[in-house]
């Protein structure tokens, strides 16, 4: 009984970190694509270097919801086991 | 294709080497997977450093060549040109984590997996990382601005210095702890996605037929979501960990360019004066 409410807060908890990681993350990956858009219809020549730029920061908004997916998969399992 | 599997990532074979379990344990599938990588990246090196003056250069030492005048110049503009020995580190650092990487895409078999996904070698190579960038701080700035550096906006006055200072000192935690975990989380992330489409491979189709009539699909998503993890994912975390380093090393001259600053503008006056 004791582990099964364990297990289920654990899932709920894991379930509400990947959810509001998602939502920041989708919010910076959103306003990194604006801001591109922005630049690039602005200066339509500096489209090659904006997107890398781009891509990075992509990169770095994303690494932050990567490292709660693994975080929560990792505390699901050790709690679960 | 992609071997399936069977055991949760984050589950590592481990091997007892003496009495000690603490000190003695290792990850035999990392110290595999990882060696691999250092091999291919020590052969590419040593290959293309060989032939280098053998007749006209080839393919794989222009995207080499091009590749070290870009972490060259980054090196130049972030953190001094007198810095001449991050381009190798950062440039060894950027092609293991690649090819460590993009070994992933490859059918493994079961004690060679992706080396970044195990937290062990990523803090180990974020602690490395760290550790040079403390001895270029106390080599560049010397002993007193090492530590000056800790009282960081350095326009505050005194008493904000000191109230910023254990800030500082958590942020110094902070980097090699969150360069560690971001490439460690997403090679991560990628395991679990793939253990995950498997897992619901054999949930969802209960019986063996229907398994085999839908098991190119499963294929299909296995393959798109590897080669958006591994290609995308895996190199743009590669570039990160490698550009994160060379910001570290920049970020640890600070205090020096305002005292060099501060220097040119006397010079300044003082040419103005006379």
């Amino acid at each position: 009984m004791n582990h099964a409410l364990i297990l289920m807060g654990a899932l709920i908890a894991a379930g509400l970190a990947l959810g509001g990681g998602a939502i920041g993350a989708a919010i910076g990956d959103g306003l990194a694509g604006n801001a591109t858009i922005a630049g690039t219809a602005r200066q339509p020549e500096a489209q090659g270097r904006l997107q890398v730029t781009m891509f990075l920061i992509i990169g770095l908004v994303e690494g932050m919801y990567f490292i709660n997916l693994a975080l929560g998969f990792f505390f699901i399992y050790v709690i679960a086991k | 294709m992609i071997v399936a599997a069977d055991v949760p990532p984050g589950t590592h074979p481990t091997i007892q080497v003496c009495g000690n379990a603490f000190v003695c344990t290792f990850n035999y599938d990392t110290l595999i997977s990882s060696a691999i990588a250092i091999v291919l990246t020590l052969g590419i090196g040593l290959g293309v450093a060989y032939r280098l003056g053998h007749g006209k250069p080839g393919r794989l030492q222009m995207v080499l060549e091009l590749l070290l005048g870009y972490i060259r110049n980054l090196t130049r503009e972030m953190v001094s040109d007198d810095a001449g020995f991050i381009t190798p580190i950062a440039a060894t650092i950027f092609i293991f984590v690649l090819l460590a990487n993009w070994l992933d895409f490859l059918p493994l078999t079961k004690p060679v997996e992706p080396a970044a996904a195990d937290i062990n070698l990523t803090l180990a190579m974020a602690i490395a990382v760290i550790v040079i960038v403390q001895w270029y701080s106390i080599h560049v700035l010397g002993f007193r601005g090492y530590l000056r550096r800790f009282t960081k906006p350095f326009e505050l006055p005194l008493i904000g210095r000191i109230f910023f200072t254990p800030l500082n000192i958590i942020e110094e935690i902070a980097k090699p702890l969150s360069l560690a975990l971001r490439l460690f989380g997403n090679i991560f992330g990628g395991l679990v996605m793939v253990y995950l489409l498997t897992l619901g491979f054999t949930a969802f189709a209960g019986s063996s037929v229907i398994q085999t009539a839908l098991s190119p699909i499963w294929v299909i998503l296995l393959v798109a979501w590897k080669l958006f993890d591994v290609f995308l994912i895996g190199t743009i975390q590669a570039f990160i960990f490698m550009l994160l380093t060379i910001i570290y090393f920049g970020m640890a001259r600070e205090g020096l360019e305002e005292h060099h600053g501060a220097a040119t503008h006397s010079n300044e006056l003082r040419r103005e004066t006379t």
